[in-house]
């Protein structure tokens, strides 16, 4: 008995330590990378580790002023609201339909949209150039936010139309034999239900359009229309040898994306464990 | 209005028919309770005649009208379901407002009629509260509302108390009695629980693998079972079942033979051929301690005390497992023999079919 409680112990320790770790191998640099960011170039020279003096917030200011950030913050701004927002209006229309209406080549079109996920971007970018040029596109917010809901419609499709088949059978039929319409049941009945989903699936869309860095990149060579991910490209060529600025810079990039899951956290784990208990 | 036809309906899930051909006839006002085992496709049925399961073949008549295309909303029923399926996001007024917003009625008229249903449902201090701050039976109050409010000709409940805890239980059972009689309207109500359908139906259909095996009253139900399998699925505690062994008929009816050696004759109707194997049925409280023309030994193995009454579970003493309810006074104690008895005009008698014979003596109490 004693030793069965033991073992149980020992087991429980070994995986808290396992934890630890890997939560400490995603922390630290993290961490070092703020703690980076308030440095002086010279406190840099003391240790990774060391602490400054006074935290260095005059690095940001640099950052954001030197390194154009404050023009590639609001370009990657007009780019992901209206590719998330639209994403997931379509995929809330294209799951509705997945999930619950029949129609002809179903199966075939649920078949593409699993294939298209699959394909990267640097396969289709040079078709897609010429395909923008031709359109007249080419440096342009269209040419980020028009490829980037295409490519983000098929995830939100599956990810809406999964979340949906998840949803109380009865409560979809109690609003039939209400005699409410198919728009209505999504409006009223499904999306305020589908609220942590629909949480989850825009911070996913918010992460992977805030870090799309290939599609600005090909599509867009004027400054005034590149986006943050890119702009920290330029900001590096530029700042290699002031580390400091630099993480800060980097910081500035990253930050938009951790404020926005701490706003949505709790939405978003409910989002992720929705259906798997009653 | 309010009254149904079923004419030949049925339902298949690929090859498997879960829904033979049946008919079925509902007039107005009536309360009909569809009871049966699980997987016996009383919730299908119900779910066809509100329209959320198509037809495979047949027909459903609403007041005259074929309904087989029509669509749910448009069929004049309402439908509460087991969940409740309430809106969860909406508070109770937005739930059982909801049909009527989308009829889109005028907006003193929905007030008005969801604070008549909510009067009707002692809900009107619930209105402004969301379904989760509610308790279980509140809840499905909520659903009934909702469903009042859309005044329709026939009522679809889908074993609606089967989530609220038995003290609930009775007591919804009883306000949807009180609201049958006040309303008036048709009411179906699918159900698995024997007592649910004996209190409640004017009508019970009892359904067993897709098919209906029979249709009638409660007592007629309870009195005269056409087969074994109705008269074990209505009564509690279950009906008793003794092999016995058919010696001949006689003027009084059929003479057999029980496992203990006792011999009755059977006040039935209906040809039997001596060496028959048939099937004696007694209901539990049809059993009387040492009285009535047939006796035989019980070895009790469980005693309920209930207080008025005591349930003693056994077996005779072929083996055959007995239940008997007795008085709550009776010295009945486990292991100790004692002697049972009953008239042969109460009990049943059932072919090796399992079809029962007609009883002679007809009267329903």
């Amino acid at each position: 008995m004693a030793s069965t409680s033991s073992t149980t112990a020992v087991k429980a320790l070994s995986f808290r330590i396992v934890m630890w770790l890997f939560a400490l191998m995603t922390i630290i640099p993290f961490g070092l990378l703020l703690l980076t960011s308030v440095k002086s170039k010279q406190d840099l020279f003391r240790g990774a580790f060391a602490l400054p003096d006074y935290p260095h917030f005059e690095n940001y200011v640099s950052a954001w002023v030197d390194g154009h950030f404050g023009i590639y913050f609001w370009n990657s701004i007009i780019v992901v609201v209206p590719v998330v927002a639209i994403s997931i209006v379509l995929g809330l229309l294209t799951g509705f339909a997945f999930a619950f209406l029949s129609f002809p080549g179903k199966k075939l079109i649920f078949v593409l949209l699993t294939i298209g996920m699959m394909v990267p971007t640097e396969a289709f970018i040079i078709p897609l150039y010429y395909e923008m040029r031709y359109l007249g596109l080419i440096n342009s917010y269209a040419a980020m936010i028009l490829p980037q809901i295409a490519m983000s419609v098929p995830f939100a499709t599956l990810f809406m139309a999964s979340a949906m088949q998840q949803l109380p059978k009865d409560i979809l039929e109690a609003a039939m034999l209400d005699g409410a319409p198919r728009g209505m049941i999504l409006r009223k009945v499904i999306v305020p239900l589908m609220k942590p989903s629909i949480s989850s699936l825009g911070l996913f869309l918010f992460i992977w359009t805030w870090n799309e860095f290939l599609i600005p990149l090909i599509l867009v060579n004027d400054d005034v229309y590149r986006t943050m991910p890119l702009g920290m490209l330029f900001f590096q060529g530029r700042y290699t040898v002031n580390t400091p600025v630099l993480t800060a810079g980097a910081v500035l990039v990253i930050a938009p994306i951790i404020i926005v899951y701490l706003i949505f956290q709790r939405k978003f784990i409910e989002g992720l464990t929705a259906g798997a208990s009653k | 209005m309010g009254q149904l036809q079923l004419a030949g309906v049925t339902k298949s899930f690929g090859k498997a028919e879960v829904i033979q051909p049946t008919d079925l006839e509902i007039t107005e006002g009536e309360f009909v309770v569809f009871v049966g085992p699980s997987g016996c496709g009383k919730s299908t049925l119900l779910r066809m005649i509100a329209g959320l399961e198509e037809l495979t073949s047949g027909d459903i008549v609403i007041d005259g009208r074929v309904v087989n295309d029509v669509a749910p909303v448009e069929r004049g029923v309402a439908m509460v379901f087991q969940t409740y399926a309430l809106y969860p996001h909406m508070s109770v007024f937005e739930n059982i407002a909801f049909p009527l917003r989308v009829a889109k009625l005028p907006r003193k008229e929905i007030e008005s009629r969801v604070r008549r249903a909510a009067a009707i449902l002692k809900l009107e201090n619930r209105l402004d509260h969301k379904p989760a701050e509610l308790s279980g039976g509140q809840r499905q109050r909520v659903a009934i509302g909702r469903a009042i409010v859309r005044e329709p000709q026939v009522f679809l409940f889908d074993e609606p108390l089967s989530n609220l805890d038995a003290a609930l239980r009775t007591e919804m059972r009883v306000e949807l009695s009180r609201l049958h009689n006040s309303l008036g309207n048709t009411m179906i109500y699918v159900t698995h629980d024997q007592v649910e359908a004996m209190t409640m139906a004017t009508k019970i259909v009892v359904l067993r693998d897709g098919h209906i095996e029979q249709v009638g009253t409660p007592l007629e139900l309870f009195h005269r079972p056409v087969n074994r399998f109705v008269a074990g699925f209505i009564g509690n505690p279950t009906m008793n079942f003794l092999k016995a062994s058919c010696l001949g008929e006689t003027g009084d009816g059929v003479q057999l033979r029980l496992e203990t050696g006792s011999v009755v004759t059977m006040p039935v109707e209906g040809a039997a051929r001596q060496g028959d194997d048939l099937t004696l049925g007694i209901r539990p409280d049809d059993l009387v301690i040492a009285e009535g023309a047939a006796r035989f030994e019980m070895i009790p193995e469980v005693v309920e005390r209930l207080g008025n009454q005591s349930v003693i579970h056994g077996a005779d003493m072929a083996g055959e497992p007995i239940c008997a309810v007795v008085g709550g006074a009776e010295p009945i104690t486990q292991g100790q023999k004692f002697e049972l008895g009953f008239h042969p005009d109460k009990a049943h008698l059932f072919r090796p079919d399992g079809t029962a014979f007609a009883r002679r003596n007809t009267a329903l109490a």
